[in-house]
């Protein structure tokens, strides 16, 4: 391909943060018409460079080019009307409809009065793309009152709908079940091969960038180590060798056989009225399915709304907790999957953030000298680099965030610890950490609950799965032993 | 600082940069540090002007002065900590003095007058908590009530009239010295500084006014108590309220029933000159204290210098302006944008 076919390309591009360099020279650009994957490891650049691209950062050197299709050099100002991004963390304004969100941008220059009607059938026409059934019912509902899954589909509507030639797509199926990925794959070929769109994909889930991207470039420290190679070119292993985590492979994976065997200790019973699951300690159940099922299924164990169907009993339980409170103390852990809303408190240093969960188990009264020990060690155990305990957590990248999220609930003696999406924007390598970190967790008699949309994911670490049909139902129990993509599929009422 | 760690495997001993697992003071304190530096350039510049500025009897007025304003930016921060706003304080403290007054002018003692006082900012604080808490409602609304009702109290309880302290020995709860050789207003805000400043960090139940600031939502998912916590934000910066009013009118031994009016103002500037978030989640006792320090240095130089004392708020504004710009820059320096 031939430079001036490039929607955008960089070169040699730097960018530092304060003292800490961020990009050291990344060279990158997207042709038309391709999907193109980003890659690299969490702190590899990859949002740093994206940011860039769409202009929310500046860079610090090198070039930044957009072109037309004719190949003519436009401004960065008009090169960037023609990209849409799809950022990680939401970026939807709550207090609007869904219409509005996926519509405004049409009206950006606001010369030009909104036509409430127009706007509510583009937005429709964009989200029906995706799901037709929810953009039959979801347009005029506020964005504040949708879960994150729906959002992460407005997000996505919004971005296909704004006419732009290149979408930047950073993990966008992080929040998506596997029928809504199929169907904005579907879109995305569709749209790449029609109307000559560009699409640059970021995802650490490597089955579906072999389904949907054709060229993959990676970034490793800042730097770009492949550039625009064919996907079919590289072996899984080459790719993650190239992200510098073939590391991650190599750690040894830990047999189920001792999480099989039935551990000393009460287990928990999950009940909905008739439907019940018995939770022994030590092993890991996940959960699959529609986000609708598990939501539910998951407020209900961990406090976080009043739940009339679900309930879970052990001797000393309550049978329904009235609050996170009472299940944290009660030993019932949470790790939310909304990191940036609902998990992270970003005004605090990294300490308060890690040693919180503890702080409310144990009743403690004051802050002391031991909990920075404590802190310390935690960090230890979990490989997290940090300058010192009171920076904010907003200097560590996202997946660093994300352990410290489960460092909250690390070495405490919980009964009952859930799990959503874990491994949100977490690269290979910490995925593995993460799976390891809770397999140890189980095994010292804590029970796990993991909600999952990666079928993978609860392939690989889950003793049993609880999956949940398309309206919210469960739908029954899969054991290890017959465990499959296609069980799953079948009870998940999702078969692509 | 570097600590010697023993590698997982044990087959030897390496050397590297450890995480540094106690505080420190200087980069915690690092606004506070500028806003210090701040005020000493400002009394400096006065005192070019003014040779007495510099006098330790000017001191002891800014102090004297300052005390009310302080203690109520202490309450006025732990609200504001916790994500809220507390827009009641000037009017809990008329309301305190001209209750407390007219409890004296009944026959009440001048400890019981006072407790009643402080009464007032139980109550307050309470129905703000309350409202905020289990009623849900926006803190600036609630408060935007009871700051129109306590004001409109306070001049409902003598009809308007200002009102002397019956009291002769009231006095002494401002100037009096509980320990000898240094003045009652000193000791207050000593001891409520540092007593606020230690629950702030090093108390748990302090941990969890920046928690729930931060994410109220989080904070709740975590098992944070967050109703418990803003309940008792409320209650405290009420109570401080109330308990300026008590110093104030010990000092001008007189009650208005206007004598708060500027005061919310002004506290919530403190706070904010202190490097606290109106957003919630940041702030430091020494930071509001301060900050405080800072407004009744800028009214005291502008007395001094002869100014219009029109001017007052214009000076003020600017040094607001120029506090919250040395601390954005502090901060996105720390990547804390």
């Amino acid at each position: 391909m031939t430079e001036k076919h490039n929607i955008v390309s960089v070169r040699s591009l730097t960018k530092a943060y304060g003292a800490t360099s961020v990009l050291k020279g990344i060279d990158f650009s997207v042709a038309r018409g391709e999907i193109h994957a980003l890659l690299g490891g969490n702190g590899a650049g990859k949002s740093t460079l994206i940011r860039i691209i769409t202009g929310t950062a500046t860079k610090d050197g090198g070039e930044l080019d957009f072109r037309d299709a004719s190949g003519n050099l436009l401004s960065e100002t008009d090169g960037r009307h023609k990209v849409a991004v799809v950022h990680q963390e939401l970026a939807l304004l709550p207090h609007l409809t869904v219409a509005e969100n996926i519509a405004l941008p049409h009206f950006r220059k606001g010369s030009r009065l909104y036509d409430r009607r127009l706007a509510t059938r583009q937005a429709h026409d964009a989200l029906s793309m995706i799901d037709r059934d929810f953009a039959a019912v979801a347009l005029n509902r506020l964005i504040g009152d949708l879960s994150l899954h729906e959002g992460q589909m407005v997000e996505i509507a919004r971005a296909l709908s704004s006419g732009a030639e290149l979408i930047l797509l950073d993990e966008p199926t992080a929040n998506l079940t596997a029928i809504e990925t199929e169907r904005l794959f579907d879109v995305l070929r569709r749209l790449t091969r029609d109307n000559g769109l560009s699409v640059v994909f970021v995802s650490h889930r490597m089955k579906e960038i072999r389904q949907i991207a054709n060229v993959c470039s990676i970034i490793r420290d800042g730097r770009t180590v492949v550039k625009s190679v064919p996907t079919a070119d590289l072996t899984d292993f080459a790719i993650i060798e190239h992200m510098g985590q073939a590391h991650a492979l190599a750690a040894p994976r830990v047999t189920k056989v001792a999480a099989q065997q039935a551990m000393a200790g009460e287990p928990l019973t999950i009940a909905e009225d008739g439907f019940t699951v018995v939770l022994q300690p030590g092993t890991i159940l996940g959960i699959a399915g529609a986000p609708a099922g598990p939501q539910t299924l998951i407020a209900a164990l961990v406090g976080a709304a009043h739940a009339k169907r679900w309930t879970v009993t052990r001797s000393g339980w309550p049978g329904r907790f009235r609050s996170p409170r009472e299940a944290a103390r009660a030993g019932a852990g949470f790790v939310t999957g909304d990191r940036a809303h609902r998990g992270i408190l970003h005004s605090l240093p990294i300490i308060d953030n890690v040693v919180a969960s503890r702080r409310v188990t144990r009743g403690s009264f004051f802050a002391n000298k031991h909990e920075g020990v404590e802190c310390f060690d935690l960090m230890q155990a979990l490989k997290v680099k940090a300058g010192s305990l009171w920076h904010l957590p907003n200097t560590l990248s996202g997946g660093t965030q994300q352990k410290l999220l489960l460092a909250r609930w690390l070495n405490l003696p919980s009964r009952l610890l859930v799990l959503e999406e874990p491994t949100r924007g977490v690269d290979i390598g910490t995925k593995r950490e993460i799976y390891q970190l809770i397999r140890d967790m189980a095994a010292t008699g804590t029970a796990i609950v993991w909600w999952s949309t990666e079928n993978a994911e609860l392939l690989e670490v889950c003793d049993r799965v609880l999956a949940f049909d398309t309206e919210g139902r469960s739908s029954g129990v899969i054991e290890r032993d017959q465990l499959s993509e296609d069980r799953l599929a079948a009870l998940t009422g999702m078969a692509a | 600082m570097t600590k010697t760690i023993i590698d997982q495997a044990g087959t030897g001993v390496e050397t590297r940069p450890a995480i540094r697992t106690r505080e420190s003071l200087l980069s915690t304190y690092r606004t506070e540090l500028a806003i210090a530096g701040a005020i000493g350039l400002l009394v400096l510049a006065v005192g070019t002007q003014v040779p007495q500025a510099l006098s330790w009897g000017n001191f002891a007025n800014i102090t004297q002065a300052g005390a009310p304003l302080i203690i109520m930016s202490l309450g006025v921060l732990l609200v504001v900590i916790t994500g809220g706003i507390d827009l009641s304080v000037g009017s809990v403290f008329s309301l305190t003095g001209m209750v407390t007054a007219q409890a004296m002018a009944a026959g009440f003692g001048g400890v019981s007058a006072a407790l009643v006082g402080l009464g007032v900012g139980l109550v307050f604080g309470s129905i703000n908590g309350f409202l905020v808490t289990i009623a849900g409602l926006a803190p600036f609304v609630v408060t935007l009530i009871t700051f129109a009702v306590a004001g409109s109290l306070a001049f409902i309880v003598t009809n308007g009239r200002s009102m002397p302290i019956g009291d002769p020995d009231f006095w002494l709860l401002n100037s009096g010295s509980m320990i000898p050789g240094m003045p009652n207003y000193i000791l207050f805000c000593i001891v409520l500084l540092v007593a606020i400043e230690l629950f702030l960090k090093k108390m748990v139940a302090g941990r969890w006014f920046y928690a729930v600031g931060s994410s109220a939502a989080a904070a709740h998912l975590l098992g944070i108590p967050v109703k418990r916590t803003q309940f008792f934000a409320y209650v405290a910066s009420s109570l401080l309220a109330s308990f300026s009013g008590l110093l104030t009118i010990s000092y001008i031994l007189n009650a208005e029933s206007t004598a708060g009016s500027s005061l919310m103002l002004q506290a919530i500037a403190a706070v904010v000159i202190g490097g606290a978030s109106l957003l919630g989640g940041t702030g430091t006792a020494v930071g509001a204290v301060l900050g405080a320090l800072m407004i009744t240095v800028i009214q005291n130089g502008v007395n001094l210098i002869g100014i219009n004392s029109f001017w007052q708020g214009s000076v003020t504004g600017l040094a607001i302006l120029i506090a919250v710009l040395i601390d954005r820059f502090s901060k996105s320096r720390r990547g804390a944008v």
